[in-house]
C-alpha cells in the first residue's frame, strides 16, 4: 500500500515531520515501511506554456516549436508529438528539470538547440498517457494546478493484514495524527447526502455474505479525464486514472479504504440491485476482458437479468462506464471478508477491491464513502445531480460489547508502570471511546472501524498502548523461572549422538529435500501409489514426499563423484509413510555411503565397521538385492534378533565412475531395541587357554555361522572365538576352503588343565564332525 | 719383572680397545686379555710364586688393571651398541611430510551446529527441546495458531498442500501446540526443525527451510521479561551486546506481536548495503502468546500468559558464514559442505 504524504497531510492538520522521519515513526509505531519514494519533484519547476509556432524539421516526427512560457519567455523547444499544434497550452520543462531521474537540458537536436522539453501525461507522473503533450488549462507561466512535489511511503501489504482501516489515507492520517498528537479532519461531510427515496431498490439474500449494500443514483453526469490534480494523486499511488467516474470510485478507496464501484445505471435492467450467489454455471463477462463460468459459492450483484459485478472483487462489462454514460448507479457496500477471499483465491483474481475487502472492512464506512463520491463527483463533473436518496440494505450490527481494561493487568503485560491517564489519552487519540468506571480501570469501545476483526479483547489494546508509548520504554527484565533440569527428549539425544559418531568415522553430513519425484521412487522400486502426495507441487519432480533417503543419497554420491576420488557422507531425517486415519508417520533413518573411484571390498568392510560402531554387535545376513543393489553384495543388518537395515553395494550401472556402498539404517526399529541395562561381571581371575580350529568348508559357507556352530559347540567356558583367517588353493579341492579360528576358554574358578582343555577341543571337533563338517587337525 | 709385565699388558689393550673397529674385535681383546684363559688369567695364575709382600702388591695391581679394561671395553661396547642402534634408526628415516592415510572426522552440516549450538544454550536456561512432525494438519498449522480458514494470514505462507489434506507445515510454531499438550504450565520450550513454503527455489528463497520457535508460558509474563530473553539469546548468537527494537509486526497467533531488529551488525547502525541503508536488520518475529492459542492448546489465559518467538535458522546460518545463495545448503555438495 502507497501512501501520499501530501495526502496524509491534508487530513493530518499541521503535518511537518520530515517524511524519511515520518516513515521511521510509522515503522517503529504502526506498520513495516518498505521504502520512500520521492514523487512529482518536477512540479516546483514546470509550467504551462502555450504553442505559438510549429514548423517542421527534418524527415522524422520532430518539429521546431516556438512556445511562450509567461514570465518566463518565450523558448525554442523540439517536438515530436503529434498534438503539438499552435494555441495548445501545454507543460514546459525547463532546462536543469530533474525528470524520472535525468536532468533535462538544452540538446542539439537536428541542428536546432531545444531548450528543455514539453512533456506528456506519463512524462510527468500524472496518468499513463505517452501519445502526445499534456493539453492542459492553465495561464503560460504559471504551475501546474493542484500538482507539488510529494513524497509516497510504502508500507508491507502483510503488516497491514489486520487493519482494513489502513488501507485508505485517512486511517493512516488517524494514526499519524495519533503518534505526533495533531489534529484528524474528516474529509466526509455526511450532511451532503440528500434524504428520501431511492430510485433504485436492494435485495440482498443473505446478509451474512452482505452486511451492508448501499447504492446511489447520479445523472446528468459527463464523463471525461479527471483533472489533472486528482490524476497524479491516483498515478502517484500506483492507480490507473481511467475517467473522472471511475477515478472519483478509486480516489475514495484510497482515502477512505472502502471499495466502490459505478454502474452504467442505463445499462441495468430493472431498478433492483439483487445481492444472491451466483447460479451455477452463470455467465460473467469481467472489465478485465475476461470471462467467467461462476459457482454458487461465489456472490454476484446482478439486475433482473445477470451478473453485472462479482461481488467485492470486480465489475462487470457489460455495465461500465463509457463515454456516453450519463447516469450512474454508485455502490458502496460491505461483504464478508472470507467470501470474498475464498472467490478471489478460488478465480485467482486478486484486485485493490478484494483484497481490501478480505480484511473485514467497515460496514459503517460505506455510506460515508458515498458522500464523499457525491462531493468529489460535483467538483468532477460540475453539474451532476444526486437521484433521490441512498438506498441502503444494511444488516443490523450489534455494539461490540466494551472492553473491560485493568491498568494493574496492563502494566503486568508491558512489564512496565503506566498511569490510568495516559493510557487513556492514548486511546483516545486513536478515537476509542474511554470510561473510567474506577480510578485502575478502563472501559474501552472500540470505533467500528477497529472492531471487525481487528480488536476485540483487552490482549489487543495491549498492543495500542504498547506500541503508542513505545516498545524503547520497556526495560528488560528478567523472568523469575524454577531451575529444574529440563526434560530431554530420549530420540533427540540419540540421534544428536548418533550424528557425532558417524561423522567422527570420516562421514560428512548432508542434508536432502523431502521430496521425491514419481519416476526416481519407481527407480528405487517404491510404489509412487503408497507415498504421500504432495497436492500442489512446485515441478513433478516434487510431487511425492520422500519413503527412503537412498535415492538423495545416491544422487549426493553421484553429484560429488564428479569432483572427488573418494568421500564418506551421511544423512539423519526423516522417511515418511502414510498411515490410514492418522498424520503420515515420521520414521528417523540414518543413510550413509563410501565413494571410492579405485576401492573394491575394503568399502563394504568399511561401511561394516560403521555398522558396528552404531549397532554393537550387529550382523550382517546376506539376502536378495534390489535392482540397484548389488546381486552378491547385499545384506539385512540384523541387531538384537531384529532386521534394523541394508548394507549394499550400489549396483555398478548406477554409479559406473568407481564403486559405492550405503548403509540404512531404521532408527526408530534401532531405538526401540534400546539400551541394553550394564551389569557388572567380576574379572575374570585365572588365566585362559587357547586354540586353534580349521574347518574346511564349500568356499561361499558363511564365516559367521561357522563362528555360531563354534560358540554353540565350546560350551560355557568359552571367552572369546577369533576369526584368524581363511585360505583357498592347494592342496585343497578346488571350491574349498579352510578357516581358522582361535578358541579361548577359561573358568571362573580355577586355572583349566591340559586334560581339561584338550577334553572341550576333542569334544568341539566331534561334535562338528557330527555336523558333517571337515576338519583340518 | 711382572709389574712392567702387567703395565705392557695392560697399556697393548688399551690401544687395541681404543682402536677396535667392530663389537666382535672388541669381544676378541677382552677373551684375550680378560677372559677365563687370558693374559690376566695368566698372571695371576702366576701369583702364587711370588712372595706374600708381592703377591699382595701386585695381586692389587692386577685388580686395578682388570676393573680399569673392564670399564674401558664396557664402555666402548656401549660406544658400539649406541652407535649400532643410531645407525638402525637412521635406516628407518621416514618422510613425515607424506600424507597420512584413512578417513578424517565428517562434518556436520552447519545447520546441525548452529543448531545444536542454540539447543546447548537453551537447555542449559531450563529449557526443553521438542520435536513435531513435518507433515501436520491443517488444525495444528493454522487453526490452533489463531489463523482459521479464509484468513488472509494464510497468504503469508505458501503451503504445500497433501493430497490427504495434510500440510507441510510451513512454521514450526506448531510445535507449540504440541507442547503445551505436552508439557502444560508454565513451561519454557523451543522446536527447531525443517519447514516448507510453497516457492520457486532461487538464491534467496528455498521451499525447505529450518527456523527455532521458542515459547515460555508462565503467571504474569511479560513483554519486559521477553526483551530480557531475546537480548540474552542474540547475545550468546552474536557473541557480543547487540541492541535491538520492537516493531509492531502482525502474526495471529501473538498478540500483541512485534518485529524484533537487531542494530546492524555490519555497521553499527551507520547505514550499509546490509541492512539497507536502514541501521536494522529484521531478525526474528515474537510476541506474547495470544490468549485463543493458550485456550487451544488447554491453557487458562486468565492465569497464564506467555511470549513466542521464532528463529530462522536458515538465515542465521547464512548470515554467520556470510553465505549468498541458500541453494548450498541443500546440495549435498562436499565442496561447500567441508569448509564447516
Amino acid at each position: 500500500m502507497r501512501f501520499s504524504y501530501n495526502w496524509l497531510k491534508e487530513m493530518a492538520l499541521g503535518l511537518a515531520t520530515e517524511p524519511r522521519d515520518l516513515m521511521n515513526l510509522i515503522t517503529l509505531k504502526t506498520a513495516e515501511c518498505e521504502g520512500l519514494h520521492k514523487v512529482g519533484q518536477h512540479f516546483s519547476q514546470v509550467v504551462a506554456a502555450k504553442v505559438l509556432q510549429v514548423e517542421p524539421l527534418g524527415s522524422g516526427r520532430n518539429r521546431k516549436t516556438l512556445i511562450d512560457a509567461g514570465p518566463l519567455g518565450q523558448h525554442t523547444v523540439v517536438c515530436g508529438a503529434p498534438n503539438c499544434r499552435p494555441g495548445v497550452i501545454t507543460v514546459w520543462v525547463p532546462p536543469g528539470t530533474r525528470l524520472e531521474d535525468q536532468v533535462i537540458g538544452v540538446a542539439s537536436i537536428d541542428g536546432v538547440s531545444s531548450a528543455g522539453m514539453l512533456a506528456s501525461g506519463r512524462e510527468l507522473g500524472i496518468n499513463r498517457d505517452h501519445e502526445g503533450i499534456l493539453e492542459i488549462e492553465a495561464e503560460p507561466g504559471a504551475l501546474i494546478p493542484g500538482c507539488q512535489p510529494d513524497f509516497v511511503i510504502e508500507v508491507d501489504n502483510k503488516s497491514l493484514t489486520h487493519r482494513p482501516d489502513l488501507w485508505g489515507h485517512h486511517g493512516m492520517a488517524r494514526e499519524v495524527a495519533a503518534i505526533l498528537g495533531l489534529v484528524l479532519r474528516d474529509p466526509v461531510h455526511l450532511t451532503q447526502l440528500p434524504q428520501g427515496a431511492s430510485p433504485f431498490r436492494v435485495s440482498v439474500e443473505d446478509s451474512a455474505l452482505c452486511p451492508r449494500y448501499s447504492a446511489l443514483v447520479v445523472e446528468n453526469v459527463q464523463v471525461r479525464p479527471s483533472p489533472l490534480w486528482l490524476q497524479y494523486r491516483l498515478q502517484a499511488i500506483g492507480l490507473n486514472p481511467i475517467n473522472n467516474v471511475v477515478d472519483v470510485t478509486n480516489y475514495v478507496m484510497a482515502e477512505l479504504g472502502q471499495p466502490m464501484h459505478a454502474f452504467d445505471a442505463e445499462q441495468l435492467a430493472g431498478d433492483t440491485i439483487f445481492v444472491r450467489p451466483a447460479r451455477d454455471g452463470e455467465p460473467f463477462d469481467a472489465l478485465n476482458d475476461e470471462s467467467y463460468r461462476l459457482t454458487p459459492a461465489a456472490l454476484v450483484i446482478a439486475d433482473k437479468q445477470g451478473a453485472i459485478a462479482l461481488a467485492g472483487v470486480i465489475g462487470g462489462k457489460h455495465s461500465a462506464i463509457s463515454q456516453t454514460t450519463t447516469k450512474l448507479v454508485l455502490e458502496s457496500a460491505n461483504f464478508q471478508a472470507a467470501n470474498i477471499r475464498r472467490t478471489s483465491v478460488r478465480l485467482k483474481l486478486r484486485t485493490d477491491a478484494s483484497q481490501r475487502f478480505e480484511k473485514s472492512q467497515d460496514p459503517a464506512n460505506t455510506v460515508r464513502a458515498l458522500a464523499r463520491a457525491v462531493e468529489l463527483l460535483e467538483i468532477v463533473s460540475p453539474g451532476c445531480r444526486v437521484c433521490g436518496g441512498v438506498a441502503d440494505a444494511a444488516a443490523e450490527r450489534p455494539l461490540p460489547p466494551p472492553i473491560e481494561l485493568p491498568v494493574d493487568w496492563l502494566i503486568r503485560k508491558l512489564g512496565r508502570e503506566i498511569a490510568p491517564e495516559q493510557a487513556r489519552q492514548i486511546l483516545e487519540a486513536l478515537q476509542f471511546g474511554v470510561d473510567q468506571p474506577s480510578p485502575r480501570v478502563l472501559t474501552v469501545r472500540v470505533p467500528s472501524w477497529r472492531a471487525t476483526k481487528d480488536i476485540s479483547i483487552k490482549d489487543d489494546l495491549v498492543e495500542e498502548i504498547g506500541r503508542m508509548i513505545g516498545y524503547d520504554t520497556i526495560t528488560p527484565t528478567a523472568p523469575v523461572v524454577p531451575t529444574t533440569p529440563p526434560y530431554q527428549d530420549p530420540r533427540r539425544s540419540f540421534l544428536r549422538r548418533l550424528r557425532h559418531l558417524v561423522a567422527a568415522q570420516g562421514f560428512d553430513e548432508v542434508y536432502n529435500y523431502s521430496f521425491v519425484s514419481e519416476e526416481l521412487a519407481r527407480r528405487f522400486e517404491l510404489d509412487p501409489e503408497k507415498h504421500v502426495r504432495v497436492a500442489n507441487p512446485i515441478s513433478v519432480e516434487q510431487g511425492l514426499m520422500r519413503q527412503s533417503l537412498i535415492p538423495g543419497i545416491w544422487r549426493n554420491v553421484v553429484e560429488n563423484s564428479k569432483h572427488w576420488d573418494q568421500f564418506r557422507l551421511f544423512e539423519i531425517g526423516f522417511a515418511i509413510h502414510p498411515r490410514a486415519g492418522s498424520l503420515p508417520e515420521e520414521i528417523p533413518h540414518l543413510t550413509a555411503a563410501i565413494y571410492s573411484r579405485t576401492g573394491d571390498t575394503e568399502l563394504l568392510f568399511e561401511m561394516k565397521r560403521l555398522a558396528e560402531c552404531v549397532l554393537e554387535g550387529c550382523e550382517l545376513r546376506p539376502c536378495p538385492a534390489h535392482g540397484y543393489e548389488h546381486p552378491a553384495r547385499t545384506a539385512e543388518v540384523l541387531w538384537r534378533e531384529q532386521v534394523v537395515g541394508r548394507l549394499f553395494e550400489f549396483h555398478p550401472r548406477w554409479v559406473e565412475t568407481g564403486r559405492a556402498v550405503a548403509l540404512d539404517l531404521n532408527l526408530a526399529t534401532v531405538e526401540s531395541l534400546g539400551k541394553r541395562e550394564k551389569r557388572y561381571q567380576p574379572v575374570r581371575r585365572f588365566p585362559s587357554s587357547a586354540f586353534d580350529l580349521s574347518v574346511v568348508v564349500p568356499r561361499r559357507t558363511l564365516v559367521g555361522d561357522l563362528e555360531k556352530v563354534i560358540r554353540q559347540l565350546a560350551g560355557a567356558d568359552l571367552d572369546r572365538v577369533t576369526f584368524l583367517r581363511q585360505y583357498e588353493g592347494p592342496p585343497l579341492e578346488e571350491g574349498l576352503k579352510s578357516v581358522s579360528f582361535r578358541i579361548t576358554v577359561a573358568a571362573p574358578d580355577h586355572t583349566l588343565s591340559n586334560d581339561e582343555v584338550s577334553a572341550i577341543r576333542e569334544r568341539m571337533i566331534r561334535g562338528m564332525r557330527a555336523q558333517g563338517y571337515e576338519l583340518r587337525v | 719383572m711382572v709389574e712392567s709385565q702387567l703395565e705392557s699388558l695392560a697399556q697393548s689393550a688399551r690401544e687395541r680397545i681404543g682402536a677396535a673397529a667392530t663389537a666382535e674385535e672388541l669381544e676378541a681383546v677382552r677373551v684375550e686379555v680378560l677372559g677365563r684363559k687370558g693374559a690376566l688369567a695368566e698372571i695371576s695364575k702366576g701369583l702364587g710364586r711370588l712372595s706374600p709382600e708381592d703377591r699382595a702388591r701386585i695381586g692389587k695391581l692386577l685388580n686395578l688393571a682388570k676393573n680399569e679394561l673392564e670399564a674401558l671395553l664396557e664402555r666402548r661396547k656401549q660406544e658400539f651398541e649406541e652407535a649400532a642402534l643410531r645407525a638402525k634408526l637412521e635406516a628407518e628415516w621416514v618422510d613425515l611430510t607424506l600424507p597420512a592415510p584413512g578417513p578424517r572426522p565428517g562434518v556436520l552440516h552447519p545447520l546441525t551446529q548452529i543448531q545444536e549450538e542454540l539447543e546447548d544454550l537453551f537447555t542449559s536456561m531450563g529449557v526443553v527441546v521438542l520435536d513435531g512432525p513435518e507433515v501436520e494438519t491443517e488444525y495444528n498449522n493454522f487453526d490452533a495458531l489463531n489463523i482459521p480458514p479464509d484468513h488472509p494470514a494464510r497468504d503469508m505462507q505458501d503451503t504445500f498442500w497433501l493430497t490427504d489434506g495434510n500440510c507441510l507445515r510451513t512454521h514450526t510454531s506448531c510445535v507449540q501446540v504440541r507442547g503445551m499438550a505436552k508439557l502444560g504450565p508454565p513451561l519454557r520450550m523451543i522446536a527447531p526443525g525443517r519447514v516448507f513454503r510453497n516457492e520457486e527455489v532461487d538464491p534467496s528463497h528455498e521451499h525447505t527451510f529450518y527456523q527455532l520457535e521458542g515459547m515460555m508460558v508462565d503467571r504474569n509474563v511479560s513483554i519486559a521479561h521477553m526483551l530480557y530473553f531475546m537480548k540474552t539469546l542474540l547475545r550468546h548468537i552474536f557473541g557480543r551486546e547487540v541492541t535491538v527494537r520492537l516493531r509492531p509486526g502482525y502474526f495471529p497467533f501473538v498478540e500483541p506481536g512485534f518485529e524484533l531488529d537487531v542494530q546492524c551488525l555490519i555497521c553499527d547502525g551507520q547505514g550499509c548495503p546490509v541492512c539497507k541503508h536502514s541501521g536494522w536488520v529484521e531478525l526474528l518475529p515474537c510476541g506474547l502468546v495470544h490468549p485463543n492459542v493458550l485456550r487451544m492448546g488447554g491453557i487458562d489465559p486468565e492465569e497464564w500468559s506467555g511470549f513466542a518467538f521464532g528463529l530462522g535458522l536458515t538465515r542465521l546460518v547464512m548470515m554467520r558464514y556470510g553465505i549468498d545463495d541458500i541453494r548450498y545448503l541443500q546440495s549435498g555438495d562436499l565442496r561447500f559442505l567441508r569448509q564447516f
